[in-house]
């Protein structure tokens, strides 16, 4: 999960201060304000990824920082903040699919329609060493099954392990596993449609 | 080992390795689940460089967020007037249903004693 803020020259930084924590939590509207500059971006975007679309994300997004404001006081600093940020925020995102239980694509696959509506993938190089184009790949990753666009994003844009996604999921490790794996093989689907059909060799 | 089983741990294989000689061997030798393979890592280095992209947030958003303090307070002060006033909302039901309930039945035994006149 993306914990620091990249600083360009390789180094790490967290992104907020604890002394920026602390004047928040006296009430500080101002620390409260840097806060919110400084994170919700990055919050938006990781409930959009896990949600797939930007109305639920912007919600879920307000649940997080209205979380994140009632709970700082019991916020001690033993682990990062943008750690534990990201930790309300896939949590949030990932009970409010429960909640809402919206009817969506179940994990048997994605259907025929849904991959119609994939843009063509003649611009993707289907070669070794092809460039992916990230605005497709958000594309792709919404089209996926919630539960196998959560355990993606959280596994492989995210880098959280498999014992973490089950505990944000609710699942066993090995339901986990078994949704990256998954979740990896539809994205390829999506990704690579002219190339999904098996060679039927054997070496 | 046959394609279709090769193809089948492709995903798990693009990120960990394999520890299954069957499968690397089949790899080193098999072009087009080489080339499977290959998707799949352009696939994972893609999902990677999405973790420091983030998307553009919708316009008010940040404004919202400003807000929290105060919609929460405003959340809260709600929430203890309810809880403080709660005897008195459940008290003003029970006696706005039995005044409801005694109209009625006032009213019932009035159009009952009037006599019929059919």
């Amino acid at each position: 999960m993306r914990r620091q803020k990249d600083t360009g020259d390789g180094a790490e930084r967290e992104l907020v201060s604890s002394e920026l924590i602390e004047r928040c939590k006296s009430g500080d509207e101002e620390a409260w304000r840097e806060i919110v500059e400084a994170t919700h971006r990055d919050v938006y975007t990781l409930c959009l990824r896990i949600l797939g679309n930007p109305a639920d994300a912007q919600e879920a997004t307000q649940d997080v920082f209205l979380k994140v404001w009632r709970n700082l006081s019991s916020f001690r600093g033993d682990s990062m903040f943008s750690t534990w940020l990201y930790r309300v925020a896939s949590n949030t995102a990932i009970s409010k699919h429960r909640k809402r239980k919206r009817q969506r694509l179940n994990e048997a696959g994605v259907d025929d329609e849904v991959l119609a509506q994939v843009p063509a993938s003649g611009s993707v190089e289907s070669a070794a060493g092809a460039k992916i184009e990230v605005e497709r790949l958000e594309e792709a990753l919404a089209l996926l099954p919630d539960g196998l666009r959560e355990a993606v994003v959280l596994r492989d844009v995210y880098g959280l392990n498999i014992a973490e996604i089950s505990a944000e999921q609710k699942i066993s490790e090995t339901a986990a596993k078994v949704r990256v794996h998954r979740g990896r093989k539809r994205l390829k689907e999506i990704m690579f449609p002219e190339d999904s059909g098996t060679e039927t060799g054997e070496r | 080992m046959r394609c279709e089983e090769v193809r089948e741990v492709l995903p798990a294989h693009v990120k960990d390795g394999s520890d299954d000689l069957t499968v690397r061997r089949h790899l080193a030798r098999c072009p087009e689940c080489k080339a499977e393979l290959a998707r799949y890592e352009s696939l994972m280095g893609g999902l990677r460089t999405l973790q420091m992209r983030s998307v553009d947030v919708p316009a008010g958003l940040f404004d919202q967020l400003l807000a929290i303090p105060e919609r929460s307070s405003r959340l809260d002060s709600a929430r203890h007037h309810v809880a403080r006033h709660r005897k008195v909302y459940v008290g003003g039901g029970i006696a706005a249903v039995a005044i409801a309930g005694a109209a009625g039945a006032a009213l019932w035994r009035s159009k009952a004693r009037r006599p019929l006149t059919a």
